[in-house]
């Protein structure tokens, strides 16, 4: 065991990186204010005893099965996330503000799909190039004039955000489709209560608990009968969000269902139970639009319902979040939301963009290809850090590799600048050592847009490291909102 | 509810039975071994195999028997899904299926029973020993306490308890069948009768109600009588039955006129037969007639519950 850990004297946080945002401490290393009690009480707790509470939160989460599965690992497919003991705090100004922002960036992408759908105002105003949109394949042709309850597309959607060394939090990406990770959220304030209760009386922070209850409320407003009965659509106990999708059905008391408990008949959607069938209203579905339906998408899909998509058009039945709204959260689209919140909502936009540069445009992919080693590359419908370039980590072979890669296909990428994410203080083998962090907080879009305080905390255990994915390394934190 | 979900929960609670029965009958045979009464190793080894109907399986993998190679690979051997091993971890992979059916306590009380199973695998070397098999049965009977107490009395419920009263009137059944078949009537206890008819006995739980109930020496009929028609004794055919015709008066009516007329015309059976007549008809011809219906019964509740049609 490191020293640090068996130190019996209070811990100390290690000071700032620089050039780095830290949440937690000034650049002269004292806290901001909304991070002084934390300090305070930190100086009284040793590394041993704080290790010990490390030790029983794993222990907690391990016997609850709050765990993700990992495709094709040997020695078992579940595995844990790495809950850090110390908490990311947003002071209440803060989140007022990003709150805003983000109500209003997705109340836009709202108005958007239901446009891209319907009259298309937005292209005939010369705002996006149409082909931007036709040549997406999370453009759905089935969906062009469907008329949609409320004309809600994305109901819950967890928006990436993350904080710069200039202190201004940015938009990373919109996640539309399935979203995932609320139950870490739940879990980590379930733990961090019954760890630190002494920390709860220090600080006002405000609650999350009733996230499950404001999904329910969401997934009822979202269809235009009375009582609707709504339940949560899984691919199966192989996913590896399953543990969230058993969750969240058990919190709002609603059905957990698989494809093969579904079926199509006359019109209506129905699910098969003890008692015969009974008819469904809302489908919560966390499960991609190409595995929903083998007649009309992936024909060897299992996990899917035969006619759920002609139930669907005839407006039967609800899905939550809409087919095709894959389209909104692409990267060759992420550049064009400060302009939709312009055209749709005639505001300017409350929370910042990254820079973007789409290679498919001459001068910007020229621009691109003379400063690779500062850029991050990506695939415009690239997902989980796959087929990607981080510049400043890659080597000289590597660069000019992707180089040719990135010539031979521009328009198949986009680049950004590298983004130095704000770091908090994490509980490591050194100690309490800054760590890099980004923030998901959830949208849930009902008769009013909607959102628990904070969201869900992701941390980079490695030293120095930026991805926060928990496939490689990623742990997270409880997020605390407070007055 | 989902017929799905109630599948899974009707086979966790199979599984889980079926794991406990498993622990009871291995541990017993070892103790049966380790008495010099033992007349025929080899016959006493296989046992556990015949009653559990897996003597096939064990012969295609080649071991040699003996009653510690029978009890391993009737514990642990992965290929074997009745194993205790395969068994517990069929209860997990059901209950993981339907957490959200569940309460919490009873999720976490299989999933820890299955963490501990892999720290027994690991640090004690696949161990076949009674230390083990009273840990088996501590966790079956810690998941039913739990079940007893923290779940609502609705269809769950309902499914779970099904299931394990079908599965232990099977095992029920089929012990005192391969113990019989082996005794034919014989009533006249000599020593090792005794030692056999005890193992029975000890192996449902039903030695001290034994005492309790006759007061008297260990006869072979009597232990038939107890563990056929007895109507408080938690293992025996006539106990499960009474449950099972009440838990199928708690399903939804819809489906139910099949699995419940099987139930009535065993209960009857139960309720209103008599040892002598099934010495009579022959024991174990009694016997095998109730596992034929035991098993139909089953696939009665499968067609009307449990399958997505």
């Amino acid at each position: 065991m490191p020293e640090v850990l068996k130190a019996i004297d209070g811990l100390t946080p290690l000071g700032p990186l620089t050039g780095v945002f830290d949440e937690m401490l000034m650049e002269q290393g004292t806290p901001r204010s909304h991070y002084s009690a934390y300090q305070e009480w930190l100086s009284g707790i040793s590394g041993t005893s704080m290790e010990a509470k490390r030790v029983e939160a794993d222990l907690i989460f391990r016997r609850l099965g709050i765990t993700f599965s990992v495709y094709g690992e040997e020695g078992g497919t579940e595995r844990l996330i790495p809950s850090d003991v110390v908490p990311r705090i947003i002071s209440s100004e803060e989140w007022a503000k990003l709150e805003k922002g983000l109500a209003q960036r997705v109340k836009a992408i709202n108005r958007f799909l239901h446009d891209i759908y319907h009259d298309q105002d937005i292209l005939k105003a010369g705002k996006i190039p149409p082909e931007q949109i036709y040549s997406n394949d999370q453009f759905q042709v089935a969906m062009v004039g469907i008329d949609l309850p409320n004309q809600t597309y994305a109901h819950i959607v967890g928006v990436d955000v993350v904080r710069h060394s200039d202190g201004e939090y940015y938009v990373l990406e919109d996640n539309l489709r399935v979203p995932s990770g609320v139950s870490y959220m739940l879990s980590n304030r379930k733990m961090m209560m019954r760890l630190f209760p002494d920390l709860f009386r220090r600080y006002a922070v405000r609650p999350v608990e009733h996230y499950p209850a404001l999904l329910l409320q969401t997934l009822q407003a979202a269809a235009d009968v009375s009582n609707p009965t709504v339940v949560l659509l899984t691919p199966g106990r192989f996913n590896s969000a399953y543990f969230e999708h058993t969750f969240l059905a058990q919190q709002m008391g609603i059905e957990l269902v698989e494809g093969q408990d579904l079926f199509v008949q006359d019109g209506f959607v129905y699910m098969r139970t003890t008692s015969g069938p009974e008819k469904v209203d809302v489908i919560y579905r966390r499960l991609d639009d190409h595995f929903l339906d083998p007649l009309t998408f992936r024909q060897d899909s299992m996990l899917g319902v035969p006619g759920l998509l002609s139930s669907y058009r005839l407006g039967r039945v609800v899905i939550a979040n809409a087919i095709g709204t894959g389209v909104a959260d692409d990267k060759s689209i992420y550049p064009y939301v400060p302009e939709m919140i312009r055209f749709y909502l005639d505001e300017e936009p409350i929370l910042k963009n990254v820079p973007t540069f789409m290679c498919r445009k001459p001068d910007e992919l020229k621009h691109v290809l003379a400063h690779l080693p500062e850029l991050v590359v990506k695939e415009v419908h690239g997902a989980g850090g796959y087929g990607m370039l981080v510049g400043p980590t890659s080597s000289k072979a590597e660069i000019e590799a992707f180089r040719r890669v990135l010539k031979a296909n521009p328009s198949n990428y986009i680049a950004q600048p590298t983004l130095a994410l704000s770091s908090c203080p994490t509980f490591v083998a050194e100690g309490i050592a800054p760590r890099h962090i980004d923030l998901r907080p959830f949208v849930l879009v009902g008769k009013d847009i909607r959102m628990v305080p904070g969201g869900l905390t992701r941390v980079a255990l490695r030293k120095g490291s930026l991805v926060v994915n928990s496939s490689q390394g990623g742990g997270t934190k409880d997020t605390w909102v407070v007055d | 509810m989902l017929s799905r979900v109630a599948s899974h929960l009707y086979w966790l609670a199979r599984y889980m039975e079926r794991a406990e029965n498993m622990a009871r009958i291995l541990d017993v045979g070892q103790t049966l071994a380790l008495l010099a009464q033992s007349k025929d190793d080899t016959e006493t080894a296989l046992e556990p195999l015949i009653i559990t109907d897996h003597l096939k399986d064990f012969q295609a993998t080649g071991l040699v028997a003996t009653t510690e190679s029978v009890a391993r690979y009737l514990t642990w051997d992965p290929d074997q899904p009745s194993s205790i091993a395969n068994c517990l971890e069929a209860t997990r992979e059901n209950a993981r299926a339907v957490r959200g059916s569940i309460t919490s306590e009873m999720w976490e009380c299989i999933n820890d029973v299955w963490l501990q199973l892999q720290t027994k695998r690991r640090q004690g070397n696949d161990p076949i020993n009674t230390e083990f098999y009273d840990w088996v049965k501590q966790c079956s009977h810690l998941f039913r306490g739990i079940t007893f107490a923290t779940i609502r009395r609705d269809q769950p419920y309902h499914f779970i308890r099904l299931g394990t009263f079908i599965e232990r009137a099977d095992n029920t059944a089929r012990i005192l069948s391969v113990k019989q078949s082996a005794k034919h009537n014989g009533g006249q206890g000599d020593e090792s009768d005794y030692y056999s008819l005890s193992a029975v006995l000890r192996s449902v739980s039903a030695l001290e109600a034994y005492r309790d109930t006759y007061k008297d020496s260990i006869d072979a009929r009597r232990v038939a009588e107890l563990l056929v028609f007895h109507p408080t004794l938690p293992r025996s055919l006539r106990f499960c039955y009474d449950e099972i015709e009440q838990l199928l008066e708690h399903l939804p009516a819809g489906p139910s006129r099949l699995p419940r007329r099987w139930a009535a015309q065993m209960k009857a059976r139960l309720t209103y037969g008599h040892v002598d007549e099934a010495y009579e008809l022959g024991l174990l011809d009694f016997l095998e007639g109730f596992l034929k219906e035991n098993v139909g019964l089953g696939e009665a509740v499968q067609t009307a519950y449990l399958e997505l049609k």
